[in-house]
């Protein structure tokens, strides 16, 4: 697989030099007696230290160490402190079990039954396979928290099976990628619980609050691929009869009973996210097992193993990003931001323009979780004081990040996909243009249309 | 060395298996013990299991220590890397050791600091609130899983410095699709550095 061609001996050689001297200027400032606001100190360091490539949380903490080190008289033991305390909330703990969850629907045979039941539901229209990838992305994702996940999950079974229905590749490509998507909007997502870790908002609320969007999403994408298929004449498949509706139905009830599980446990008040994402962990685990016996007793610990890494992998970030979130709270950048955005006359409209820019070039560089916990510290202050509600800013995050996983250099989503179709990156950013241009739309809509948020966790009462 | 890989391999796979049981089991406690089952009910009742959140906590963060040590062998942590390939091969080598001994140098400090910081809390009675353990059991897996950290950037960075080669799942291979979903971030090039190996980047 070619994802970028292959860098010559003779690349130019002083793009290595940026790193050094970003991280330098403000320093050599400071020592010529400039004054230099300290937000330019912490981000130069933090954007020269990523931009080495190593690991983000690596960069997160050393900037960190290296600004109090510098900067400050502050013992780096007091900070040092939020390195044992910063992950000791029993709500980020959801973000393991929901990964463990995942991977054992994924690994389970529900997502082959899912798809089942939606193509013997919309099969028949146009685009036939491709609309029924759509309903399958949108039902996985309400099991699942993870985007990429859902495109490994729906996207191994339904391309081949396209392909050979004749369809071309771009367009199975296109659906998957942008579709599976829906995994961190439709809930449980694990990106919203690290929105909800790092601003302190309800974890059931934002959940709740991404069921219409999500909804509303899988339609849009929906018709998108209705259009494109009806336009190109795809294959679609014959009109499947309501006995054969029912028994797709019933094949798949243990998979959707989850969703019940997980979006009626939290909303009752019978389970905190948390609980509802271990139980549904085991759950998965049964089904996976027991009932629909697609998985071994062997394969257990892999999972385990690959789930417990992956976590780890999160966890480690989370606990460096609230020691970042720490400095720039004790450095009082948020509310510097927000003094320098009202001082301007900025107003809300402005502002999540801005909002959203940045959280797509941030997109470019990084994937969500990362972007999430850096960013929402510094944003979120500066929202609140607009009188922007935070969930509503939470829902426009997840959505934005769902663009970026789908678009390159680093969007998640499309290495997956090019991994199951063996498609290069390049054509894959070409096969995903209609589906990403309706969902760069609907970030528009989700931006300044509070309401489409709001309203059901309003009607439950979840938040007033 | 077999040994410790394995060991570590065991101990975050067992800690995520064993965390997600417990808090089954008391959710499960919880809503048994509100059911009107005579005999069954006061035995339930007499059971306490108000620990089991902050068990699992602890759980948690002994394998997120332990896990991100396993991760930089696995080469999981993401970090960005535009930049730095697209630089020539010689250049790349010198950004990717760099990134290496900073993830070495940081872990070190880290798990010094979490000495110390463990070492005062045992000369102290300070237990946990639940389940009333000694606090510096409990943090005792910041040093060593810190330490372990360090000892794996180092080995990473040997390795790498001998023969050019990363910890990374191939990316082309996307062996049988089931494997893939757990190793969606290791399979994003995009978000790790390109090793020296065939050219650089596949």
């Amino acid at each position: 697989m070619s994802t970028l061609a292959a860098v010559p001996e003779n690349a130019p050689r002083w793009p290595g030099l940026i790193p050094p001297v970003l991280i330098a200027i403000p320093f050599v400032l400071k020592l010529a007696g400039v004054p230099v606001a300290n937000a330019w100190i912490i981000f130069a360091l933090l954007f020269g230290l990523m931009l080495t490539g190593m690991p983000i949380s690596i960069s997160l903490g050393l900037t960190v160490l290296t600004y109090l080190f510098t900067m400050t008289t502050v013992p780096i033991e007091s900070v040092a402190l939020k390195l044992f305390t910063g992950i000791e909330k029993f709500e980020i703990m959801a973000i393991p079990f929901f990964i463990l969850a995942g991977n054992f629907l994924t690994h389970g045979g529900v997502a082959r039954r899912m798809i089942n039941f939606a193509s013997s539901m919309v099969g028949h229209w146009h685009g036939g396979l491709g609309l029924a990838g759509v309903m399958a992305c949108a039902l996985f994702a309400a099991v699942s928290g993870s985007s990429p996940a859902t495109v490994v999950a729906i996207g191994s079974i339904i391309l081949p099976a396209m392909l050979k229905q004749g369809f071309p590749a771009r367009f199975g490509a296109g659906v998957v990628t942008t579709s599976g998507a829906l995994g961190i909007l439709i809930p449980p997502s694990i990106v919203m619980v690290m929105y909800a870790v790092a601003t302190n908002t309800s974890v059931g609320a934002l959940f709740i609050a991404g069921i219409v969007p999500g909804l509303v999403l899988a339609i849009l994408l929906g018709l998108t691929t209705w259009w494109r298929a009806r336009k190109n004449n795809y294959p679609r498949q014959k009109r499947a009869s309501w006995l054969e509706r029912w028994r797709a139905f019933r094949q798949s009830v243990w998979g959707l009973l989850l969703v019940i599980v997980v979006i009626g446990g939290i909303y009752t008040g019978m389970f905190t996210p948390t609980e509802a994402a271990a139980v549904s962990a085991v759950y998965a685990f049964l089904i996976a097992v027991f009932v629909y016996k697609d998985m071994t007793l062997a394969k257990v610990p892999k999972v385990l193993l690959d789930s417990a890494s992956m976590s780890a992998m999160l966890l480690y970030i989370i606990t460096n990003a609230v020691m970042f979130s720490y400095l720039m709270t004790s450095e009082q950048i948020p509310q510097e931001l927000a003094a320098w955005m009202l001082g301007k006359g900025l107003g809300v409209i402005a502002f999540l323009l801005f909002v959203n820019i940045i959280l797509l070039l941030a997109g470019n560089v990084m994937e969500p979780s990362s972007i999430v916990l850096i960013m929402a510290p510094i944003l979120f202050p500066v929202a609140m004081k607009l009188g922007i509600d935070p969930v509503h800013f939470g829902i426009m995050m997840v959505v934005n990040m769902e663009v970026g996983m789908c678009h390159p250099p680093v969007g998640l989503n499309l290495y997956v996909a090019s991994g199951i179709t063996k498609m290069g990156i390049t054509e894959l950013t070409i096969a995903v243009w209609p589906w990403l241009l309706t969902m760069l739309g609907f970030l528009i809509v989700v931006t300044y249309w509070p309401g489409l948020s709001l309203w059901l966790p309003r009607v439950l009462g979840m938040i007033t | 060395m077999k040994f410790l890989d394995h060991l570590e391999e065991w101990l975050i796979a067992i800690l995520m298996g064993a965390a997600t049981l417990l808090i089954f089991v008391a959710v499960l406690h919880r809503y048994a013990a509100g059911m009107p089952i005579p005999v069954l009910q006061d035995a339930l009742l007499a059971i306490d299991m108000s620990w089991a959140q902050e068990l699992c906590i602890y759980m948690f963060v002994w394998m997120a220590k332990f896990g991100a040590a396993y991760g930089v062998r696995t080469g999981i942590h993401v970090g960005v890397d535009v930049m730095i390939n697209q630089l020539p091969p010689a250049t790349r080598k010198v950004y990717v050791l760099f990134g290496l001994l900073a993830g070495a140098t940081f872990t070190a400090i880290v798990g010094t600091l979490g000495a110390t910081f463990t070492w005062e809390i045992a000369q102290t009675s300070s237990t946990s609130p639940d389940l009333e353990i000694p606090k510096w059991i409990v943090y005792l897996c910041i040093p060593l899983g810190s330490y372990l950290m360090c000892f794996r950037f180092l080995q990473v960075a040997w390795h790498f410095a001998r023969t050019g080669e990363l910890p990374k799942h191939d990316v082309g291979h996307v062996e049988g699709i089931e494997e893939a979903d757990s190793d969606a971030y290791v399979m994003a090039p995009g978000l790790h550095p390109a090793d020296l190996t065939a050219g650089g980047r596949k």
